[in-house]
């Protein structure tokens, strides 16, 4: 008879073989962190470089204060939902302070960014409607998908064009309407949508353009709007969404419309309103966070010139890169046992990156992913490039590790 | 334009699954695409694409989802092309 986990029999052995490389690079425990670029396990200080925490604010003392303050004047938790007794004036503030950033008339925080897209893709999809998605999409656009009964169309990654076959050949959506749903940063390769473009197609097609600018909300744009604002059409998007657990240091997500109509969606968001609300501690740590990305000019740049410095460092490596200059920057490996092995060499050289496996990434490629923070000095961007030189350096052995670890295992 | 038959739309499927079949996984028409062709879920959708561009018809993943072998995808693009 089959058992309730006999289904996961070919992951489990992936994951045995993974933990024979080393230890597990999805389930990294650290000890302590100590500030937004470094973490301990053990006796051992490693320098972070794949937390997303783009302008290094987990740390910074205005922010920790709003938190700990909320906790001494609000308590732990909020124990209810939005639509209960989980609205309290700071979420609405946050809110004001949010839509008052966009220009726009409407924002509703979430409880956490996955949850934000859930929320807003299904409340804004109906069943008549046609959901456009980038190829790309993260999990929470696909999921927030599948949370409607809107029929769901995929088109090429980052490409305006395909997205313009796709809508014509659909035709005309009766009794409904277009969403188009794209990121700005995307996640896993670091490669920018060209936003400007899509806000043309979508909307000569009549349709509406959801924008997720979890990773490029406070790392781009004058304001740190982000990419529609840093491409100038922020005025033009219909739906950003962003999370508070990237640039604004804390947990949660927003949804902001250039509608005001959006303020309804309030009463129909399954995941907005069958779940806890927000702490106060995290809500009033993104409130100071927003400030502080607004003025955050100078932590842009150092972001920029960081993002840059690697690039440019790990390309004179001759290392596979995805994309262009950006925060994010991944290194493409030749297989996930590889890619594996070296995840496990740089912890063990002080240095904490992202391992990336199908199918979490575009390509089925395996990736050594790099995130960078505001925080982090041009000396600590140099210990990455080293590590990365170091690496190459021992391809030799790492190779002869894996294949004796390989054949232990058989 | 004719419609494709039951059968040129297998060889065209087989054709556009070769490269998301790297070990060489026999193609049958039982063949489960993910369970046995061993395509990750981020590929099938890439495969989708490529059929629709080939036959013009739009295939929307809630019906991807319910395609689990290479012929219910035969079936499928049938349906659609006729």
């Amino acid at each position: 008879m089959t058992k309730l986990f006999d289904k996961y029999a070919p992951l489990q052995t992936r994951v045995d073989m993974m933990m024979k490389m080393g230890s597990d690079a999805l389930g990294v425990e650290f000890d302590d962190i100590i500030s937004a670029t470094r973490g301990r396990i053990g006796n051992r200080d490693i320098l972070l470089a794949g937390t997303n925490n783009y302008l290094g604010l987990t740390f910074d003392e205005d922010c920790r204060t709003a938190a700990k303050t909320a906790v001494d004047d609000h308590g732990t938790g909020t124990t209810g939902s939005r639509i209960a007794n989980g609205t309290y004036s700071e979420h609405v503030d946050l809110e004001k302070a949010l839509a008052e950033h966009f220009g726009m008339p409407s924002c509703v925080v979430f409880t956490t960014g996955y949850q934000t897209n859930l929320a807003a893709i299904s409340g804004l999809a109906g069943d008549k409607d046609v959901i456009f998605m980038d190829a790309d999409a993260h999990a929470c656009i696909i999921d927030g998908s599948r949370l409607t009964n809107a029929s769901t169309i995929r088109f090429r990654h980052n490409n305006p064009e395909d997205l313009d076959k796709r809508l014509r050949r659909r035709g005309e959506i009766e009794g409904g309407n277009a969403l188009v749903v794209i990121e700005g940063l995307y996640s896993m390769f670091g490669d920018v949508a060209p936003i400007d473009e899509f806000v043309d197609v979508t909307h000569r097609h009549g349709g509406y353009l959801f924008v997720d600018e979890a990773h490029s909300y406070g790392t781009f744009g004058p304001t740190g709007c982000g990419l529609a604002e840093a491409q100038g059409v922020l005025d033009k998007i219909d739906f950003i969404s962003g999370t508070f657990s990237k640039s604004l240091a804390s947990v949660g997500g927003f949804c902001a419309s250039k509608h005001p109509e959006f303020e309804i969606t309030r009463k129909v968001m399954r995941p907005y309103m069958f779940t806890a609300s927000a702490t106060p501690a995290n809500i009033c740590a993104a409130r100071v966070a927003v400030d502080k990305i607004k003025a955050g000019g100078h932590l842009r740049d150092n972001l920029k010139d960081r993002g840059e410095q690697l690039h440019a460092g790990l390309k004179a490596l001759e290392f596979d890169l995805c994309a262009e200059p950006s925060p994010i920057i991944a290194v493409r490996r030749p297989n996930e046992g590889l890619a594996a092995m070296e995840w496990n060499w740089l912890m063990d050289n002080g240095v904490y990156v992202n391992l990336a496996v199908p199918p979490g990434t575009p390509q089925s490629s395996s990736l050594l992913r790099i995130s960078l923070s505001a925080a982090h000095t041009e000396a600590d961007v140099q210990v990455i490039i080293d590590a990365f030189a170091k690496m190459k350096a021992s391809q030799g052995e790492i190779m002869s590790n894996m294949m004796s670890k390989l054949q232990a295992a058989e | 334009m004719t419609a494709p038959t039951d059968s040129e739309i297998y060889d065209k499927i087989c054709e556009l699954l070769k490269p998301y079949n790297p070990k060489n996984h026999p193609i049958e028409p039982s063949s489960g695409i993910m369970s046995d062709l061993e395509v990750d879920s981020v590929a099938v959708f890439d495969v989708i694409m490529e059929i629709e561009d080939h036959y013009d018809v739009s295939i929307p993943m809630e019906m991807v989802s319910d395609i689990k072998t290479v012929g219910e995808l035969v079936t499928a693009v049938k349906g659609l092309t006729a």
